[in-house]
Order: structure tokens, then sequence, then C-alpha cells
């Protein structure tokens, strides 16, 4: 999430009406686990998501899969028979191939995700982990690179962030938040109309990488919802049940 | 590294050997000197009294002329070497002798008086001391019978040269011996400490070195390897052991969340009876997780793998980044969270694991302070690390509960409403240990004041 791969992600660029190829079940996904069970009820949930999903038990399978198939994301367990999800990456990134990649591992230190995103892995996600979690990340990374990410101003309805003067405005009126509330903003502003998890935003904003047990994230978006919402019509600032949050124009 | 020597058990051991060195060498040799010295001048001194006795009695026997005959005779022969005679009347004016004049003014008190006559030699002018005795023999006459002591003397000269610097010489070697015995010393226990220091501080693998001398040192490094071996095989079979058993925890529950989630995208929906139990399984199911990811990260910590590769973390600025998150949380509690910090505190460390005993920390105040109390997080500077206190006025924790808080599953009554997984400050613990760190808790009075310092 905090590395640019956007620029070398040319071969599996998501087109931005990617919803509208989800929603016709043409998003291609590549689901690489050796878990039979696990992976049955992901592939379920997937597909019941919208995703077109092929699955692939073991490494070797799923690195020739990867390279025949023309996928938009490939999610990858990190320990697999024959070829491991780092060593798959490996290989792909040699040919070229830069189909975002999201791995899933058992292992939970921090050092395994530096180790696993090092390796050219775009997304990083702890097992056992919520659908919802999974779902969006996946929409992140299969959105990443369609965005502005060189714009200097983020826009969604009347609400507008001046990224260089950190100035923020609803309808034109000057909204007060303190850095790290302009921070929380603008995560959310990048990601417009997608769901970001607590975990998603305790990463980006904050840069933890494990669940306080608090409702912090909770409270911390409750403040910013009273900043920019309070005394509008349209609030943009929604509550996923189960998810986490999204911003965006409820029209 | 040369002041530490100086403090070193072995440097005090050598310089103590070497002050016995030099006193047992200065007493030996120092005897032998004087014993020798005085060895030299009795000789000398029985002999002029042998012949003072022989010359008194010729005297006696032949008077003045009799003893000047002899005198002559002694002189005129090859008797002793540098033997000197004067035979004087009672106005030391002298009658015989090899003495041109009275050495002496008037009658010497000493019974052995010292002088010194000049002779020319081939060459050059000499002055050489003598040792003499004086008796007044009955007519009043003076007889005077001496030894030049020159050869003595020079004897006794080189002799004192060479006790004097063998006395050096030995305190010299004794001293070089002590030093170099104390730095090879020290080097060696230097040795087996920093390996220590490192294998605490998360290097499991490395070993203590064998100089392959096998000398008590190399005995004690190869018991301590193996001690060090069969700790580490523990270690080993006992995270295989706990890797594996969370590792066939997960595998179940990554299956049981995810078929429970995909349950949930069923369509048509669910009943909302239905929807609600499996949500509040879910819940469940997420603090099961969380209990597991705590025990996990524990054994992590312990493992002291996560410190392999350390960067420099400020930890005020990190207490900073996490009171400004936790304070909306404390402040719907009415609670006062502060932060009180020096600039540049860092340590080596892990910065995701220190943000995690910091979070901790705060969490288990925030949950055990009733409203309106405060909780203060202080970043110190110390002069070798960081200390890190997290205080408040909340209930605290009895002094005899205080040693076993930072055991695993010992949990003190949790307000109602609060979950407590009995963890929290088993991480910290942990946490603080791969640091080298040092976790105190004590009372606040009132309240609980959880002291970590840090090294840095």
């Amino acid at each position: 999430m905090r590395r640019g791969h956007a620029q070398d992600a040319s071969a599996g660029t998501p087109t931005p009406d990617w919803q509208v190829r989800l929603l016709c079940g043409s998003v291609q996904l590549l689901l690489i686990e050796d878990d039979t069970e696990a992976a049955r009820f992901l592939v379920k949930g997937l597909r019941e998501s919208g995703f077109g999903v092929e699955h692939a038990a073991d490494g070797r399978d799923g690195l020739s899969r990867a390279l025949e198939g023309q996928f938009d994301i490939i999610v990858t367990d990190r320990m697999l028979p024959h070829l491991d999800g780092l060593g798959i990456i490996e290989r792909l990134r040699a040919r070229g191939i830069g189909t975002p990649v999201l791995v899933l591992s058992a292992l939970g230190s921090v050092d395994d995700r530096v180790r696993g995103l090092k390796s050219g892995g775009d997304d990083y996600l702890t097992k056992p982990f919520a659908l919802a979690e999974l779902l969006a990340r996946i929409e992140a990374l299969l959105r990443r690179g369609a965005g502005g990410a060189h714009s200097t101003r983020l826009k969604v309805e009347d609400l507008e962030f001046d990224l260089l003067a950190r100035r923020v405005t609803r309808a034109g009126q000057e909204v007060e938040l303190t850095s790290r509330e302009l921070k929380l903003l603008e995560f959310l502003m990048r990601r417009a109309g997608q769901v970001v998890t607590r975990t998603m935003l305790l990463e980006g904003v904050w840069d933890l990488h494990f669940d306080p047990q608090s409702n912090l994230i909770d409270v911390h978006i409750s403040r910013l919802r009273q900043a920019i919402d309070r005394g509008s019509d349209h609030p943009l600032i929604h509550t996923v049940r189960g998810s986490g949050y999204v911003l965006r124009s409820d029209a | 590294m040369r002041a530490e020597l100086f403090k070193t058990s072995a440097f005090r051991l050598s310089a103590g050997y070497t002050l016995l060195v030099t006193l047992a060498v200065a007493v030996t040799l120092g005897s032998a000197y004087l014993l020798t010295e005085s060895l030299i001048s009795d000789e000398v001194d029985l002999i002029i009294d042998t012949e003072l006795q022989s010359l008194e009695a010729r005297y006696a026997r032949s008077g003045v002329p009799g003893v000047t005959e002899e005198i002559n005779s002694l002189i005129d022969s090859w008797g002793r070497i540098g033997a000197v005679y004067m035979l004087t009347d009672a106005n030391f004016e002298r009658i015989a002798g090899n003495v041109t004049h009275w050495p002496f003014d008037g009658m010497p008190v000493e019974r052995w008086p010292e002088f010194e006559i000049a002779t020319i030699e081939p060459g050059r002018r000499a002055v050489h001391p003598v040792r003499a005795a004086v008796r007044t023999l009955p007519g009043g006459d003076l007889l005077l019978v001496g030894t030049d002591i020159s050869q003595g003397r020079r004897f006794a000269e080189k002799f004192r040269v060479a006790t004097l610097s063998g006395i050096g010489l030995s305190t010299l070697a004794a001293a070089l011996t002590g030093f170099w015995f104390s730095f090879r010393l020290s080097r060696r226990v230097g040795e087996v400490t920093r390996t220590c220091q490192r294998i605490l501080a998360g290097e499991p693998g490395r070993r203590l070195p064998v100089a392959g001398s096998n000398d008590e040192f190399d005995a004690l490094a190869a018991s301590v390897n193996r001690v060090l071996d069969r700790l580490e095989e523990q270690a080993g079979t006992l995270r295989a052991t706990f890797d594996s058993t969370a590792h066939d925890l997960r595998a179940p529950l990554h299956r049981l969340r995810t078929r429970m989630d995909t349950l949930l995208l069923h369509s048509p929906p669910l009943e909302p009876a239905v929807r609600e139990s499996i949500e509040a399984a879910l819940r469940e199911l997420d603090r099961l997780q969380r209990t597991l990811a705590t025990l996990l990260q524990i054994a992590l910590a312990e493992s002291g793998t996560p410190l392999a590769s350390p960067a420099a973390v400020d930890v005020g600025e990190l207490a900073v980044e996490l009171v400004e998150l936790f304070e909306p949380v404390a402040a719907e509690k009415g609670l006062r969270l502060a932060c009180r910090q020096e600039p540049h505190a860092s340590v080596q460390g892990n910065r995701q694991l220190l943000a995690q005993l910091l979070t901790n920390l705060i969490e288990n105040a925030l949950k055990y302070v009733p409203t309106g109390g405060r909780v203060e997080v202080a970043v110190r500077k110390l002069t070798d690390g960081v200390r890190l206190v997290v205080s408040d006025n909340g209930p605290g924790i009895a002094a005899e509960n205080r040693s076993r808080a930072g055991q695993p599953f010992v949990r003190f009554s949790a307000p109602a409403g609060e979950e407590s997984s009995g963890l929290g400050l088993s991480l910290v613990a942990a946490i603080a240990r791969l640091h080298r760190g040092r976790l105190e808790l004590a009372s606040n009075e009132p309240g609980l004041r959880v002291v970590v310092d840090l090294p840095a």
C-alpha cells in the first residue's frame, strides 16, 4: 500500500471501469491456495462478490496458470507445495509481468510482512482474515494506478483538498483539521468510492501493523465526520457494516 | 578499553602480584648485599686487629725500635696489598710507616676511623679510602694500622647497583607479565561477555570462542557452548511445536472464518436473527484470533528473531503519535491522556513491537482508570538509554500482585464490559526483554506506574 507499484504494473493495469466489469463477472482473479477446503469457500465468496475466479492448489500449477492466463489480480498463499508464494512473484516479475499480487500467510510477524512486500508482493494479509478485509484490499490493488496519483487537488462532490496547501474546504467553507485528520482524509479521498477497512487505515495512516483492541479508528472517523459532514445534507463518510468505511457521494 | 582495564579484577590481581614480587626480590637481594658488605668489613677488621696485636706484642718486647723495624719490614716485604702502617709519638709526629702525616685531627673517636690517602700511581693521582684502627702504646706512642678498602668499596658499589637493578628489572618483569596477563584475561573474559550479550540480543546461534589452547578458558567456553547448544535445541523444538500448533490452529480458524463470511454473502439475504448470530460468532472468532496472535507475538519476541535487523526508533516521537492516536478514545471515556517527552530519545529496536508495547500499556491504563482520571506517558533520556513511563491515578495493582502481573493469563478484575486476554503485560514484558530492557511496576501513589528502561 505504501509502495508505488503503479508504474510497473503495465501488463495488468486495471481499467478504470473495473467495477462495471466486476458486475459482469469479468474481473479475473487467480487464487493459489493449497488448503483446498479454505480455497473452496474463498472461491465461493469471491465469485459471489463478482469475480471470475480460477484456483490452483500448488505453486507450480499457480505459476503456469499465472503465465498463461490474463488475470487482473493474483491472490497467493505464502507457503505452498513445490514453489512458495514469494517464488511465484519473483518469477512473474522476472518475466515482466506486473499483475498485482496479494500474499496470504499464516506467518504473522512484521518481518515476514516486510519480506513479503520486499520480494514484490503488493499487499500482505495474515490468516485468518475477514473476507471483507480481503475484498477491500483486492479492490484497493485493482484501483491502484487508475487514480491520478500526481494530482495536487482531490475532489469528491463539494469536498476539496488542496494537497500542496494542506487546505480542505466543504462547499467552499474552510474546514479546520489536525495534521493527522488531514492524513486520514487524504487516505479516504484517494480511495473515494472504495471500502477501506480499519486495518488498512491503521497501516496506511498510522503505520501500525497490529490491531489495537480499542475502537480507535471509529472514534477518529467520527471526529472527522463531525468536521466534514456536520450540517450537510449529503454526508460523504459512510460506515460499511462488517467492513469499514467508504467516502463517496450518496447520489 | 584502557580505563576499563584498570578496573578489572585481573589487573588488581596482577598489581598485587607485582608488589609482592618486588618486595620478595628486594628483601632477598637487600639482605645478601648487607650480609656481604658486613662480611667484607669484618674480614678487614680482623686482619687489622691481628696485626695490631702482633705489633703491640713486639712493642712490649722491644719497644719503639722493634716496632719501627717490624713496620719497615712489613712495608718492604710483599705483604698484603693496600696495607697502611704508622707509628707516631704522643704529638702525632711520624716515627715510622708508609703514611706521611697523621690523617686525623688529634685522636679519632671512632673505633674504626676512615680516612683518605693520596697516592701517585703511574700517570694519575688517586685517592684511596682507608679503614684503620689506632692504639695508644704504653709509652704514649700511637700505632695506626689500616687497609686500603677501595677494592671492597668498588665491589660493594657494584653489588649495590646489581641489587637495585635486579629489583628494578624483576619489578618491571612482574609488572609486564601482570599487565600482559590481565590484558589477556580481560580480553578473553571480555570476548565471553560480548558473545553472551550478542546471544541475549537475538543471535542465539552465536558461540563462545575456543582458542584451541586447551586451557581452562577453552574448557569453560566448551561447556558453556554445550549448554547453549542444548538451550537452542530446546528452544527450537519448542518453537517448532509452537509454530505448527499455531499453524494448525490458524488453518481451521481460517476455514471457519471464510465459511461464515461466505454465509453472510448468501442470496437471498439471511434472516436477521440468523445473520445476527453469525455476526456474534464472528466477534468471538475475532477474540480468539487476537489471543492467538498475541501468543504468537510473545513467542516471536521471546525467540529474539524480530531484532535480527534493528533500526533506530525515536521512542519520544512514537509516544507522541500513539498518545495522539488514543487521545480521542480517552476523551470519550472522560480521561485525560497526556504525553511528556524529551527530543531524540532513540533506541535500537523494532518500531512495530515498541509501538505494540506502548499501545498495550496505554490500553491497559484506559481500561482500568475510572472516568475523570488521568494517564500520562513520559519519555526521558538516560545516560545509556531511554526511560518510558506510563502512569495513571487509577486503582493500581496491589504490591503483592505486581510481580505476577507480567505472567501470561494473570488478570486482575477488569471493569465490567472490558475484555481482558491476560496477555497484554506478558507481551510488554517479552518486548522489553527482547530489547534488553527492564520492566518495572510500581505504585504511582495512587495508581499504577509502569517503567520500561530500554538501553540505547
